[in-house]
């Protein structure tokens, strides 16, 4: 079973590390195997739901894939991470749906700095949590992105 | 705007060995306007594929430079295109980006429409005391003057204007190599993605054909896919990229090369050799079979097409299918998709997608880049203190005339081949652009004059 408090903790912290780029602190809140996805949308009411068949917007199995993300932002060399974008994610109607579930509602806010321009991803997440030990990580995490009309860019620490 | 005011944008003087397009091309809100009237609203342009209306009934809806289209099938199956706008006021009258229905009923008074775009119904029409002159009227959709099905490309004009063949030109060549990959064709992966960036719609027709960005741009995919490539860890991507240096300084001898066409259409091209990194490794002998080995290669290699004005087919890492819908001078929407051969095996599907979402996705490592760097050269194109983009200058002393002997493998006989090492970067090629540019903006202005 999964606890009220500690699962706000972990979505709570989650949020932080991204807005303040704690890379390794948020690498940590994973499990090794993760799954991590953000399925684009079939039509207007569905989003894709088989990721062999249908496009995802992002599908990584391993943390690994994750942290080659991260090392992608930090490393300089990409175009479109530097200077990076500063965000506020928000997260909140946090409800334990199962044994394992839990669902909640997000608005990232984006300021992107060199041109002076704001935008807000907003959706819901879908998380799986495991304990290892005393602590408690994310096993799986789905993001359904609601405006996926995308200006120019969205890396995974906007969403 | 005068005639004289738009030729002089482009400084087309290859025998001197210049070539140039003014800034003033990406930023002018009023020659942003003639593209939209002469060349998104005045010729051919991308509609949509078969594949998503594969039955009676079915349509899709897209955007023709500020006009909104729908195709449709009729009950016999029969494609055609129109206005998607009512007749009595202009509401919308087809919805979704893709959805099917016999009968259309316009949900603001309720004229309704048949699949074949006829005007099936006026509520209250005997009640409403209606003039000869009014019950004279033609009430259909406006129907495109022309509308073409190629190899399952769909293309439309909102003006009369020459037969598809003569649009593609040898192009369609190019086409048809795309489509011989599937058994019957190809279709999209469900997952549309949109994205927009703060730029004009012709850098995106440029970078699509620009080898000269790739090491430059993309150096964090590019290390990332060789430190995968040296890791050789499960449930990671492995990419064509990884196995192939048609784009590296080690890699001597012909590499690529591109081609431009007359109606202004592009390709950018490599050597890709087959690997497991190819979705298409599976059907490589039964391809070869059927097309002979050097067509086959041709379908391996990377093949990055533009087909002026809007669409482009760039087969490299994935596959992707792009829609380019300008929406100023300063801001471009684009409607991308995965494309693939029909039949494709799930690993072969699964291997396309994941490469697609890492390399094409603006949530990916690529594109982010790219369209980064349009909205930087759109800032730049401020500056008239040096107005002439030095951007269309290499390979100017190596272009030739007509075909090389890799066109010659698929019986294409391009305007202008540049047949090329992995470092030439062929610039060239986008003359073909703003040749296009210009002659259909001209045959719009005087046909509106
Ligand atoms: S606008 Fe369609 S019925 Fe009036
Ligand atoms: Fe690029």
């Amino acid at each position: 079973m999964i606890g009220r408090d500690e699962v706000h903790d972990l979505l709570a912290r989650e949020a932080l590390c991204l807005d303040r780029r704690d890379w390794d602190g948020w690498l940590s809140l994973y499990t090794d195997d993760c799954s991590y996805w953000m399925p684009a949308w079939r039509d207007e009411e569905n989003p894709t739901d088989n990721p062999d068949r249908e496009l995802s917007l992002i599908w990584y199995q391993g943390k690994h894939n994750l942290e080659d993300r991260v090392w992608r932002v930090k490393s300089g060399l990409s175009i479109a991470s530097v200077p990076m974008l500063r965000t506020a994610h928000q997260v909140s109607a946090i409800l334990i749906e199962g044994p394992d579930t839990v669902s909640a509602s997000f608005a990232c806010h984006v300021h992107n700095v060199k041109r002076r321009t704001d935008h807000c991803f907003f959706g819901r997440y879908e998380y799986r949590l495991v304990h290892e030990g005393d602590a408690l990580k994310i096993a799986a995490k789905k993001i359904l992105l609601m405006n996926d009309n995308i200006p120019t860019v969205a890396d995974f620490y906007m969403l | 705007m005068r005639w004289e005011e738009v030729s002089a944008l482009v400084d087309d003087r290859v025998t001197d060995g210049w070539f140039s397009v003014h800034r003033r091309a990406f930023t002018d809100a009023a020659i942003f306007d003639l593209e939209m009237r002469h060349i998104f609203e005045g010729g051919w342009v991308f509609l949509g594929m078969a594949s998503q209306v594969p039955n009676p009934h079915d349509y899709l809806t897209t955007t023709v430079g500020r006009v909104p289209i729908v195709v449709m099938r009729d009950g016999e199956g029969k494609l055609d295109a129109f206005v998607n706008a009512c007749t009595h006021k202009g509401a919308l009258i087809c919805h979704k980006r893709t959805g099917s229905g016999r009968l259309h009923v316009c949900r603001y008074h309720s004229w309704s429409f048949d699949s074949a775009g006829q005007s099936v119904g006026v509520k209250g029409l005997r009640d409403g005391a209606y003039s000869d002159a009014f019950m004279q009227t033609d009430r259909n959709l406006s129907r495109l003057p022309a509308f073409a099905d190629y190899r399952g490309f769909l293309f439309g004009s909102l003006v009369p204007t020459c037969p598809i063949e003569e649009h593609l030109g040898e192009a369609r060549h190019l086409l048809d190599v795309a489509a011989d990959q599937g058994e019957d064709g190809l279709e999209l992966v469900p997952g549309e993605v949109v994205f927009t960036y703060d730029g004009n719609w012709k850098m995106q027709l440029e970078n699509c054909a620009d080898a000269y960005h790739f090491t430059s741009t993309h150096p964090s995919y590019l290390q990332l896919i060789e430190k995968r490539r040296r890791e050789e860890k499960k449930n990671v991507v492995k990419s064509v990229w990884g196995e192939n240096s048609a784009w590296s300084e080690m890699t001597e001898g012909i590499t690529g090369g591109t081609y431009g066409f007359d109606q202004g259409h592009v390709l950018n091209w490599q050597v890709i050799p087959l690997s497991d990194t190819v979705p298409l490794a599976e059907r490589a002998e039964l391809l070869a079979e059927r097309y002979g080995a050097a067509r086959r290669d041709w379908m391996v290699n990377m093949r990055n097409m533009t087909i002026f004005p809007n669409l482009q087919v760039a087969e490299n890492a994935s596959s992707q299918l792009r829609i380019i819908r300008p929406l100023s001078a300063g801001k471009t929407e684009m409607r991308t998709f995965c494309i693939a051969p029909k039949g494709e095996s799930d690993g072969a599907r699964r291997m396309r997608i994941r490469n697609y979402e890492d390399f094409f996705n603006p949530t990916g490592m690529a594109t982010p880049d790219d369209t980064v760097c349009y909205a930087d050269c759109q800032d730049g194109h401020a500056n008239a203190l040096q107005p002439w983009i030095l951007g269309y200058a290499r390979g100017m002393e190596s272009v030739q005339d007509g075909p090389d002997q890799f066109a010659d493998v698929l019986g294409m006989k391009p305007d202008r081949s540049q047949p090329c090492g992995s470092q030439l970067c062929d610039e060239t090629l986008f003359h073909s652009y703003y040749r296009a540019w210009l002659s259909r903006l001209k045959v719009g202005m005087e046909r509106s004059a």
